[in-house]
This record gives C-alpha cells, structure tokens and sequence, in this order.
C-alpha cells in the first residue's frame, strides 16, 4: 500500500536546557567563555527561543527565566562601571553565569565519558542478567532481611508503575470514604486474621488514588506504632507486612 | 571445610560460585566463606584467575565490578550477542539521563533540586526514570524546609559501567582538569 507522505518536519537540535543552549551558541560562535558578548549571544539565544516557544511549550519556562537574566546581565554592562577606588573587588555581572556554565559543562563532560564506557547490556553480558523485563521479577523467593521505610516508599512507586494506574480519570470531587485511621483498623483486621500480607495485596485490585495515600499513610502509621513489622527479601524484592500485636488498642 | 586445599582446587571452587551467581560475588563474602584462607591469599587466587580466564582470550572472561566478581563478555561481541538474541533490549540512556547520573555520580547524596541547578532545567522526569532503572535510589531526606528526597547512585550503576567502585571515576582532580580545559576549548 502507498504511503501517504508525512508533513515536512524541521528536526531542530534537541537542547537539553538553557544552559545547554548558551554553551552551544558559545561554541558555536568560538568566543571565549569568559568573556562573553553578551548582547550577541542574547539575541541568538531569544532568536532560539521564538522556536522552542512553537515546538516545545512545556519546557518554555525553564528557558524564560535564562532569557531574563541575560537581559539584566545585558543591562548591567552597559551601565559605566563605579570609579575605580580601592574597592576593585566589582564583580563582573557575567561571573556567576559563567561560573554556571562551566560547572555544566563539566557534568556533560562526564555523560559523554559515562556513554563512551563498556556498558552492561549494551557492550557486556552476562549471565542470569534479565535483559528483558525492566522491572525484574519481584516474587523471587530469598533469606529475609530487616527494610526500611524508604523500600517502602520505592515499592509503592513500582507498584504504581505496574499496575500502570491512570489517575487522570480520578479528578472528581468526592467525599472522603473513609479516614487513615478507620484504613488502619481495616489493615489491622486482615493482618490479625491472616498474620502476614504481601505489600502489593494490601492496595486492592482496583485502586483510587486517594485509597492509595490513605492506605499508604495508614501502613506507616501502624508500622510506627509497632503494630507491625516490615520485613523484604532483597532489595527491590517484595515487601511483607507481619502482623505483631495490638495491646495498645484492645 | 578441614584440609587445606591447594590452590587450583579452590580457583574451581570460587570460579564455579562465580559461573553460577547472577550478580557479581563480593569479595566480602569469598573471605567469608573461605575463612581458613587468609585475605592475601584469597586476592592472589582471584588475581591468577582473572588473568588466566584473561589469556584463554575466550568471548567472556573474569571482572572486578561493585566489589565482586563476575563472568562477563569482550566488548567487541556485542552486534553478534544481541543479533541472535533478538529479545535483548540494548540498553540506553538519553543525553539527559546520563548528565542526571553524571551529577548523582559525583554529588551524591543529593537532592533533585540540586540537580536542578546544575542543569538549569527541570530534573523530575530523569530522576524517576533512573529509579526505574535501578541507576539511582532514594537514600533518606535532607533536613532542610521540605524535606526532599536524597538521591545516590546504586550497585547497579556501577555493575552497568563496569566500576569496581566509585573511586574508579575519574578523581575530582581530574575533574579540575577538564574544567580548565573548558576555559580553553570554548
């Protein structure tokens, strides 16, 4: 079947922020970094501006606010500079952004030198690697060890992820169902009941996003009071909730 | 274990512990394991077997990563690894990816608006991705008004670019170095 022909598409380059950005013009027009020409430069930056502002809107504000500031670095040079007394200490208005620019360009330096190494995956491989799935397989069954909260909150944001959940539709008003607290009892209950319970299972199957917070914040809240325990296999293993007791309530 | 084995013995011991794991077996957990050797002795066991997998020059031989050791595959293979195995996911990080790890790298622990600044562009997105990749992870809060998030490298990240540990990046002297060579190059 005939294709039908796409659109003409400018591909611009793909700047990866402000300063990316003004080291390419820099670059590009070989000054030295150290001496600026700010009014040139200026211009070439807003000229790129105009472009990103049609192509990218999301972006546009972090390159605004670069924008004003060379403005006022702009302005600020033209201004004549204080007589020359003992204090020589003035500052030229361009140092703080290049003192920036070439901290930046230090950690770009080091992306390309970290994109040049023997990557796994990429270059190397090895054995038992899971080349495939991206988030590994959580039910892999280990020695147990001792987790924090901070698994915790990393679990929650995987399981958020797995589950793919889409909380765009979420954005109604409603009643709150139910408090932290009435979530907790809720949570208390299975795991008297049951003694312990997978992380993942505690959410339900279909959860909203304010179930989820609630539920969340509740599982803290019975963790802190030491009700229950929390126990993972591994890093990025699947979580345990173990149930421990509840004198203080009953 | 009783009787002191020769030397050969335990280069099969150790490099079929190391053929079987699917990390990088720790050199902590060797000494461990092998307490009637004494740590001189275990290193000069790993050294000759890294090399004598070296000189066989096969397609995979020994290495040291993120204080272990693994069987790993030359570089130069890979067209043909991934060719065959068409399931494989090469992986790839994007320009900003590797300039968010880059900041993590040598900052850490730091905070996302750390990065912020140094990149003058927002980090958010990058950062969430790197925890989806393992490169990152989140270790405690600063304690400064908003507690945010404190973000460090992780194991995988130094198996993934093949660092033995941190110190194997290149030392903030040389750091120093490359930011004067900027002055000059731009």
């Amino acid at each position: 079947m005939e294709q039908l022909e796409l659109p003409y598409v400018v591909k611009l380059n793909i700047y990866q922020g402000p300063l990316d950005l003004l080291l390419e013009l820099i670059k590009k027009n070989k000054v030295d970094i150290y001496d600026i020409p700010i009014a040139v430069i200026t211009d070439q930056y807003l000229e790129y501006l105009e472009i990103i502002k049609l192509t990218n809107m999301e972006t546009v504000g972090d390159y605004l606010s670069l924008a004003a500031e060379l403005g006022y670095i702009k302005s600020r040079m033209l201004l004549p500079l204080p007589q020359e007394d003992e204090d020589e200490n003035i500052e030229d208005p361009r140092a703080e952004l290049v003192r920036r620019l070439i901290e930046y360009e230090k950690y770009r330096k080091i992306a390309d030198e970290l994109n040049e190494m023997d990557v796994l995956g990429r270059e190397i491989f090895q054995a038992g690697t899971d080349y495939y799935d991206e988030f590994g397989d959580p039910d892999v069954e280990t020695e147990m060890m001792k987790t924090d909260m901070w698994s915790l909150i990393e679990a929650f944001r995987d399981f958020c992820k797995r589950r793919q959940l889409d909380f765009s539709e979420d954005l109604r008003f409603e009643l709150e169902s139910y408090s932290i607290r009435e979530r907790g009892q809720e949570i208390l209950y299975i795991l008297r009941d049951k003694g312990q319970i997978l992380f993942y299972d505690i959410f339900g199957d279909k959860p909203k996003k304010i179930d989820l917070v609630i539920t969340f914040i509740a599982l803290l809240e019975i963790v802190k009071d030491g009700l229950a325990g929390i126990s993972q296999s591994g890093k990025h293993e699947n979580i345990e909730i173990i149930f421990i007791g509840e004198d203080k309530i009953e | 274990m009783k009787i002191k084995l020769s030397n050969e013995y335990y280069k099969k011991i150790i490099e079929s512990i190391i053929f079987v794991s699917d990390k990088p077996v720790k050199v902590e957990a060797l000494k461990g394991y092998f307490k009637d050797l004494q740590p001189s002795e275990l290193k000069e066991i790993l050294d000759e077997l890294v090399q004598e997998w070296d000189k066989l020059n096969r397609g995979f031989k020994l290495e040291l990563v993120s204080g272990g050791y693994h069987f790993r595959t030359r570089s130069d293979l890979s067209t043909e690894i991934i060719e065959y195995n068409k399931e494989i996911k090469k992986f790839r990080l994007s320009r900003a990816a590797l300039e968010v790890l880059a900041i993590t790298a040598y900052k850490q622990p730091l905070t996302r608006i750390d990065v912020d600044q140094i990149r003058g562009v927002d980090s958010s997105g990058v950062l969430n991705l790197l925890l989806d990749k393992r490169l990152i992870e989140i270790k405690g809060r600063k304690d400064v008004p908003g507690r945010p998030f404190l973000y460090i490298t992780t194991e995988e990240f130094l198996e993934t670019f093949g660092l033995n540990s941190l110190k194997d990046l290149p030392s903030l002297k040389e750091l120093e170095e490359i930011s004067k060579d900027i002055g000059e190059l731009l």
